[in-house]
């Protein structure tokens, strides 16, 4: 992980017990690579949770953004437990109330219609991002 | 919230092997045994096993910490920081078997794509960790 200026680091979920988890992590991923790959890192969780100094530093020092699948937001939880608060945290199944038309059941392999959903997730992450660097530049 | 409840009524069974996988995000392994612990859990092994979402464990979520220490664990590491094994250990429960993903991948010469498409070669190789989890499984419950 290489630490620089104006990054944000997203702390995703990816749980494996709902599907939510798995919007977590593809919408993260197409915020990294598309949306806001110059802007955003991620935070590998497990790592940042079984203890790497390293991931840890960077969520003292830079804003984070945890993703979490359900209510238990255990990316938010752990990300308070070894460096603070994140400045804002996205709950994927608060977003999915917002739009009761679109369905996700896969936990593996999304199809195109389920990648819409993961789409309006993506786009919450990266105007999350934008407020967070507005913010910051603004300081 | 009903699907949270239905998965916590599943991590009340006491009969089961829990599969406590990485699903590291920013390695192309991880990917890999995400899609291999979904394997296990779903098609090979589905009455001997329940996946224990990885992230829990550290936030302390009680149904899953108590599940790991009464039943027998196995872990599946997609990298040498063995996350998955740590966190476990951590958590104050005992290892029955583990499986590492990077000696899968050599051993079968197998080379996944992207941590976010693991392509052809990663789902063969999320089959072959998923395979040789559940010849650990089989071993756990005396078959």
């Amino acid at each position: 992980m290489t630490l620089a200026k104006d990054k944000v680091g997203i702390i995703s979920c990816s749980g494996e017990d709902l599907t939510e988890g798995t919007i977590s992590r593809v919408a993260t991923r197409l915020v990294l690579e598309k949306l806001r790959p110059d802007e955003t890192v991620t935070i590998c969780l497990p790592l940042f949770l079984a203890g790497s100094e390293d991931e840890r530093a960077f969520a003292r020092v830079f804003p984070t953004i945890a993703v979490d699948g359900c209510s238990k937001k255990c990316a938010e939880t752990g990300t308070m437990k070894f460096s603070g608060k994140p400045i804002a945290t996205i709950v994927v199944s608060e977003i999915m109330k917002k739009y009761p038309q679109l369905k996700v059941k896969s936990k593996e392999r999304l199809s195109a219609e389920e990648m819409k959903t993961v789409m309006k997730v993506a786009e919450e992450i990266a105007t999350k991002v934008d407020e967070v660097l507005c913010k910051k530049s603004k300081e | 919230m009903q699907e949270e409840q239905r998965v916590n009524s599943q991590l009340i069974d006491k009969e089961k092997i829990a599969i406590v996988a990485c699903a590291g995000m920013d390695k192309v392994l991880g990917s890999v045994v995400r899609a291999s612990a979904f394997k296990i859990v779903e098609k090979l092994r589905p009455n001997e096993t329940v996946l224990v979402c990885i992230a829990p464990l550290v936030a302390n979520v009680k149904p899953y910490s108590e599940l790991i220490k009464k039943n027998q664990v196995i872990t599946i590491d997609g990298c040498a920081e063995r996350c998955a094994t740590k966190i476990v250990v951590k958590s104050g429960a005992k290892i029955s078997g583990r499986v590492f993903a990077p000696q899968s991948a050599q051993k079968y010469n197998l080379k996944p794509n992207t941590a976010s498409d693991i392509g052809p070669e990663g789902e063969r190789l999320a089959e072959k960790i998923a395979e040789e989890t559940a010849l650990l499984v089989d071993k756990l419950c005396g078959k």
